[in-house]
This record gives structure tokens, C-alpha cells and sequence, in this order.
């Protein structure tokens, strides 16, 4: 089946939608179910370029969060009287911080509000980066108007390298393990940023340079070839959103 | 069409000027070729043609250079993009849009033209380049060759009167390559169209170009037509070795040319000089009936073929044949569905740490991958301390692959060469049993070459060792190869010594074969050596 092809803000809108969706729901299963349905439409949708490729990067970003935010959920804060679970030693804080505590008796509710606050914290960023990852940067950024040409500029590069950034740092990657390096702890990250950081640089200056000599921004208006237009399917995305939104 | 007068150029924080003095007069319809050592200013001076230098770039410009009437002091890159159309060296770096129609049409729509001018010259272009069947594809998925005629469409719609690239082969096979330089050749002739070219590869580009501007490195250059400028520059290509080697009166930059002159030489009889017979062999890398797939495509089908010491193998094939497939799967870093590799004993894919730096050593298409120190020095000292061998090893290694690299300087600031020659050493360090190289010549001049070249025989002669690379460039192959394998969409379509290879095929023939066919020669020693016994 040929994969229909959007508006390209239509996936940022619906993102947006999506997100204030999640935040008003309240719950946990249909924030996960939400979250599922996204998944599940990006590996049926997405294409195979660079920014496709990125929505894997995002997962594996969110469950460190989940993660992260879980254990200092569980740290830190005001204490949540409950069933105990277990109990941690208490950091004594000095009484100017009262209602603060790090430590102490672990609770079932307070690890479940833990756990769905980082899922919903989670759940954003998977919707958003479902977005960049259905979502070419390049077919963003031709519907930008023109007067916007500095911050276009800034834009398609940022947009452009990120997703680059991906591809370069597995190759970047596999040349270290090459060299018989060991990729973990924090000298192996510097010995894959560095060379990643002059390669993004590098490209970027490129890409302006080809854009200032192709003209981009001579014109105060600028015609389109294709333009590219507002669809029926679109509206559909964005209604579907809409309707989400309604019925939480 | 473009004049440069008194031209200086220095950049900032840089003591050493780029260009000096320099004037130019390049006439509409003419295709000069720009050479010089790599770092030589090559990319500057083609991109002060539209501007970017120093619009972009910074850097202080003396004297003028204009266009078609048009100075660049007072005309940004932008203004000049009807005027000037420019091609980078790496195409992939400056397409804006995914498609190649929407790629074709963007330098227009930043000029506002009308919808249907547009339809019209895109449709011209992709005639004109044979890109019609391409139309809808993504960019990123085609292959090198159509990658860069779609980058010179980009620049052609526009109906430009100065066409400028910058190695606009130096990442293609020799068959796009030719591909890509007819289509420049025949827009020079049918509509005029004004040409300037930096290349490292002359035996591609030579037989094209009616000017050379030669920069030496310092600052000086010297204009003068093919001919005048090849009698003695120190960069030549084959052609021209050859025709210094047998002291021609003239110099041919031509196959034809050069036939012609060698003619009485030709139909001499010659005694057939015997191969020497390379000393005990032992077995270094084993594939056997070796499947490489990726998602959608095949990149490595059955493939079957054993590698012993002492040899230099080299892969052969056009872009995205499957040759890099290849030299990971033997290097252990990629999944194969299907048969085994056995490098030194051991499949390359367990190997981990010290015992993969002992066995493998791989340079990957971009040498700066492998590199994160800040200077080279650090860089060194890492490898030192990584393969456990007495300080100060690697650079005295690098110190003889190029001699005179300061150990201060970053790693980012090194010219190609010289970043090749680094991560060589880092890799040699550790006295692998195998080395790999992917596309070591890209962007190295003929000097470059020459190192890389001496290097990578001792490595293998002396110290009993093999090398694979996989390479484009025909005349390095002739030069270093013992063995080459030719690969056709993921196949084995030919395997044997170097000379029976590159003379069953036009396309892969060095020029020095060209020349002196039907004699089974591939290098000016070949002739020489030939010579000498007759």
C-alpha cells in the first residue's frame, strides 16, 4: 500500500492535540494506550530517511527518563501515607525545609504517582518525536514563509542535523568499536561527540553555504513549485486529534 | 566571463596568505581545471567566484573578482545564483529538499518565478541529464553518480553562464564518473556554457579542460594551457608520467594523442617480463558462501573466496555494489544472514578490545571517525597506551607516513592526507593481521598517493601481512593491487591477479593500458621495465 503523504505541520498539530489529550486524561492505561496507538502509526508510516530512523532514539530517551524520574519520585518528596513497601534511610534536612523529605517509607501510592508521572512526562515526548520522525524537516521548512528567512535558515539546520546526527553517531560508533575501544562509561561519549560535533558542524556550514548561493532569501516572495496542499486526510488526522481531546 | 585582478585572499587567525596576486581572465565557453596539493586553496578560489568566500567564509579579499560585470564585493552569493551555479564536494551536504523535482525546482522558487517557467525548465533538465525516470526518488536513496547529476541540475536550471564544482568525481566509480564528465563536456560545447573544475583525479578530467590554473601551496599560481602547464608540474597524471618516461617531444593529454605518438614503440617486439613469484603464503581470511542482507535489499549474495598473507586484494565496483558490505563483514561489524568469515582463525565478530586492534586494523570511508583527541600528539600517546607498546611507537610511525606533522596541531586541521596518515597510524600501532581500508583515495592528491601506496606494500611485504581495500580509483589499484575482485550487485563476477582484471575491462583500464594496448602493461614501470630488457 502507498503511504499517504501529509501536510507536513499536519503531524506537529496533531502532536500538539495529542499532548494537551494526555495531560487531561488523568490515566495512566489510556495515556499508554495513547502512547501504543503512536508507536504503532510511526513503524507503519515512517519513512526510510534519517528522521525516520529517529523515533527509536526517542524510545530509548524516554525509558531512561521513566526511569530517572521513578527513582527520584521515590527519593524525594512530601510523604504519601499508604500501604509501606519498603523503607529507605531518611536524609535529616534541617527544619527551615519543612514537608521536604529524602528517603524514608516507600509507599504503593506513592510509587504508582511516581511511576504515572513519569509515564505522562514520557508519553509528551514519544508524541512529539512521533511527529519529527513522520515529519521530513526539509518539506517543513518550505512551508515557512519567506520573512521568516533567518530563522528558516536556523531551522533547517537544526531540523536537518539532528536526525543526521543519528546516522553519523552509529557509524561514529562502529569505527570506535573498530579501533577495539570499549563504549561505555564517560570517555567512550567524549570519543564519540567529538567527532560527531566537527561532522555536524562541518555539514551545517555546508548546507548554508549551498543555500546562500542558490538564492534562498533573495526574494521577499517566493512561488512554489508543487505547493503543497492542505488535504482531506489532513483534516481527518487533525479532527481524529480533536475528537481525542473532546472525550478526555 | 570571470576576471580576477590583483587577487589576494588571507584568513582570519592565519598567517600564511591562500592567494597571491592573482589575475584571471576565463573566456565564456572555456573549461579550466583547477589543481594543487590538497589544502592548496583549490576551494577557495572556486568559491570566490560567487562570493561565499568572503562572504561566508570570512577572510580579507584584496583586488576584485567579478562575473559576467558583477563584483562579488558588492554582490552576496545570493544575487549571483542566476549567474553562477556551484556544485560542493559533497553534494549529500547541500541538498535542501528530499525529492529530486522539489531539488531541481528550489533555486527558482527562491527567485520567485512562475509555476509553469518552472514546470518547463525542470522537465528540460531532466531530459538533458537522463534524471526523468528519477523524478519522485528521494534523494538520500540514489547513488553517488545520480546524487551529483542532480546536484549540476540543480545548478543548470537556473540557466547559469558559470558552471563551478568542486571534485566532482572524486566519490564516484569510473563509469558515472565518465557519465558525469560527457554531460559537462557537451554542455561546454552546445551551449557555451563556462566551466571551472578543482580535481584530483587528472586522468579523469584532463583530456576536458582547455586552461589549467596550478596553485602550488604558497600563495602562487601559474595559468597556462594543458600542455604548457603539464611539462613540468609536479602533478601529473599517468599519461603524462608516461610521456616524460619516454622522453615524447610532446606532451598528449589524450589516449588518442598518446597512441598516436607511441606508435613506432608499440609495434616493436617485446620479451614478456615474468612475474616474480611472491614467497610462502599462509591463509589470513576465509569467506565462505557469505550473505549480507539489509532491510529491502541484498548487499552480499554467496559469496565465496579466500585471502592469504602478502597479498593486496583489492574490491572493485560500481557505487553500491556491495563492497563496503563486504569489508565490514570481514572486519565483524555487521550481521550476515548467512556462511562464515574466519579471519586469522577466529570469526572477526567475537573478537573485542586488544585482540581486535591485533587482528583487524580498519580505516572506514571518513578517517576522522576513529580520531577524538584534541591534538595529535594525544592522539598518538592514546594509541600508545591502548596497544601497550613503548611510547612515542605511533609517532614514529606517522612521523614516516608524513613526515613533519606537528604534534599540536588538532586533528580537525589536518589536510585529508595527513588524517589518513594519522588514523593509519593509530591502526598500525597495534600491528594488526589484516588491514581495511574503505576508499582511502578519496580527496588525496597524487602526492598522498604515493605515500599511501609505499606504506601499504611494506606493510604487507615486509612484515608478511594482508591488505583489502575497496577503491574507485583505477590507477592506484594498477599501481598497488596483487589481486582484484571485481563485484557486480553483490556478486563475485571476477577474481584474479591485477593485470588480467583491469585489461578484460575498458572501463576499469588504467591509462598507461590504454596507451599501450595490446601490450599487457598497467604502469609506466611496466613500460620502462619493458624497455630496458628489449
Amino acid at each position: 500500500m502507498k503511504k499517504p503523504s501529509l501536510h507536513p505541520l499536519t503531524w506537529w498539530i496533531w502532536s500538539g492535540l495529542l499532548a494537551i489529550a494526555v495531560v487531561r486524561f488523568q490515566s495512566t492505561a489510556l495515556t499508554l494506550l495513547c502512547v501504543g496507538a503512536v508507536a504503532g502509526l510511526v513503524f507503519w508510516l515512517r519513512e526510510d530517511a534519517p528522521w525516520g530512523r529517529s523515533f527509536s532514539w526517542t524510545l530509548k530517551l524516554a525509558i531512561w527518563i521513566l526511569l530517572i524520574r521513578t527513582v527520584i519520585g521515590m527519593l524525594i518528596g512530601v510523604p504519601i501515607p499508604g500501604n509501606t513497601v519498603l523503607t529507605l534511610p531518611i536524609v535529616q534536612l534541617p527544619s527551615w525545609m519543612p514537608g521536604i523529605r529524602i528517603g524514608g517509607a516507600v509507599t504503593s501510592e506513592r510509587l504508582t504517582s511516581a511511576i504515572s508521572e513519569g509515564i505522562l512526562i514520557c508519553a509528551i515526548i514519544l508524541i512529539f518525536g512521533a511527529a519529527a520522525s513522520l515529519t521530513s524537516p526539509h518539506r517543513l521548512l518550505r512551508t515557512l514563509p519567506v520573512y521568516v528567512y533567518e530563522f528558516g535558515v536556523s531551522i533547517v539546520i537544526a531540523t536537518s542535523a539532528l536526525p543526521q546526527l543519528v546516522t553519523a553517531a552509529s557509524r561514529i560508533r562502529q569505527a570506535q568499536l573498530l579501533r577495539g575501544q570499549s563504549l561505555r562509561g564517560f570517555k567512550s561519549w567524549k570519543r564519540i561527540a567529538i567527532p560527531l560535533l566537527e561532522e555536524s558542524l562541518a555539514r551545517s556550514l555546508d548546507l548554508a553555504a549551498a543555500m546562500d548561493s542558490r538564492g534562498y532569501g533573495i526574494s521577499s516572495k517566493r512561488s512554489r513549485y508543487r505547493p503543497i496542499k492542505w488535504s482531506f486526510l489532513d483534516s481527518f488526522v487533525i479532527i481524529s486529534a480533536i475528537a481525542v481531546v473532546g472525550v478526555s | 566571463m570571470i576576471k580576477f585582478s590583483n587577487v589576494s585572499l588571507i584568513y582570519p587567525n592565519s598567517t600564511t596568505t591562500v592567494l597571491e596576486d592573482l589575475n584571471l581572465e576565463i573566456a565564456e565557453g572555456e573549461m579550466v581545471l583547477v589543481i594543487g596539493p590538497t589544502g592548496s586553496g583549490k576551494s577557495s578560489l572556486l568559491r570566490l567566484i560567487n562570493g561565499l568566500v568572503p562572504h561566508h567564509t570570512g577572510g580579507i579579499l584584496a583586488g576584485d573578482v567579478s562575473v559576467d560585470g558583477l563584483s562579488t564585493q558588492l554582490v552576496k552569493p545570493g544575487g549571483l545564483s542566476h549567474l553562477i551555479g556551484i556544485v560542493g564536494q559533497n553534494p549529500l551536504n547541500g541538498f535542501v529538499t528530499d525529492t529530486v523535482e522539489e531539488e531541481l525546482a528550489f533555486g527558482m522558487e527562491n527567485l520567485n518565478l512562475p509555476n509553469d517557467f518552472m514546470r518547463k525548465r525542470v522537465e528540460e533538465i531532466l531530459d538533458l541529464l537522463s534524471l526523468a525516470p528519477l523524478r519522485n526518488r528521494t534523494i538520500a536513496t540514489l547513488s553517488g553518480g545520480e546524487q551529483q547529476r542532480v546536484a549540476i541540475g540543480a545548478a543548470l536550471v537556473m540557466h547559469p553562464k558559470v558552471l563551478v564544482l568542486d571534485e566532482p568525481t572524486s566519490a564516484l566509480d569510473p563509469i558515472a564518473a565518465e557519465e558525469v564528465l560527457s554531460i559537462l563536456q557537451r554542455l561546454v560545447h552546445d551551449l557555451s556554457l563556462t566551466v571551472v573544475i578543482a580535481e584530483h583525479k587528472l586522468e579523469r578530467v584532463i583530456q576536458f579542460a582547455d586552461r589549467i590554473v596550478y596553485i602550488n601551496g604558497q600563495g602562487e599560481t601559474k595559468i597556462g594551457s594543458t600542455e604548457q602547464i603539464m611539462i613540468d608540474s609536479p602533478i601529473a597524471p599517468p599519461i603524462v608520467e608516461l610521456a616524460r618516461a619516454l622522453g615524447l617531444q610532446e606532451i598528449g593529454t589524450t589516449v588518442r594523442e598518446m597512441r598516436r605518438m607511441t606508435q613506432d614503440l608499440r609495434d616493436k617486439k617485446y620479451q614478456s617480463v615474468e612475474p616474480k613469484n611472491s614467497s610462502s603464503k599462509s591463509l589470513r581470511i576465509k569467506i565462505d558462501s557469505l550473505s549480507v542482507s539489509y532491510p529491502g535489499h541484498v548487499a552480499i549474495k554467496n559469496f565465496t573466496t579466500n585471502i592469504s598473507s602478502n597479498e593486496i586484494v583489492a574490491l572493485m565496483g560500481r557505487n553500491g555494489a556491495g563492497k563496503s558490505s563486504l569489508l565490514k563483514a570481514i572486519a565483524g561489524i555487521s550481521q550476515h544472514n548467512k556462511g562464515t568469515v574466519d579471519v586469522s582463525g577466529v570469526d572477526p565478530q567475537s573478537l573485542k578490545g586488544k585482540s581486535r586492534r591485533e587482528s583487524i586494523g580498519y580505516i572506514s570511508q571518513e578517517p576522522s571517525d576513529l580520531l577524538y583527541g584534541q591534538s595529535v600528539s594525544s592522539e598518538c600517546e592514546q594509541a600508545d597506551s591502548d596497544n601497550e607498546v613503548k611510547p612515542g611507537t605511533t609517532a614514529a610511525l606517522l612521523e614516516q607516513l608524513v613526515p613533519g606533522v606537528s604534534g599540536h596541531t588538532h586533528p580537525r586541521d589536518l589536510s585529508e592526507g595527513q588524517r589518513l596518515g594519522l588514523a593509519l597510524s593509530v591502526v598500525l600501532s597495534s600491528n594488526p593481521q589484516v588491514l581495511i581500508l574503505d576508499e582511502p583515495t578519496r580527496g588525496l592528491d597524487y602526492q598522498a598517493k604515493r605515500e599511501l601506496l609505499s606504506i601499504l606494500v611494506s606493510f604487507a611485504k615486509r612484515y608478511d601481512k594482508c591488505v583489502v581495500l575497496a577503491t574507485h580509483d583505477v590507477e592506484l589499484v594498477a599501481e598497488l593491487a596483487t589481486r582484484v575482485i571485481f563485484i557486480a550487485d553483490g556478486e563475485k563476477v571476477a577474481d584474479g591477479t591485477t593485470l588480467d582484471v583491469l585489461l578484460s575491462s575498458p572501463a576499469f583500464a588504467p591509462q598507461v593500458a590504454k596507451v599501450m594496448s595490446p601490450h599487457p602493461w598497467l604502469r609506466v614501470r611496466d613500460v620502462t621495465a619493458a624497455i630496458e630488457i628489449s
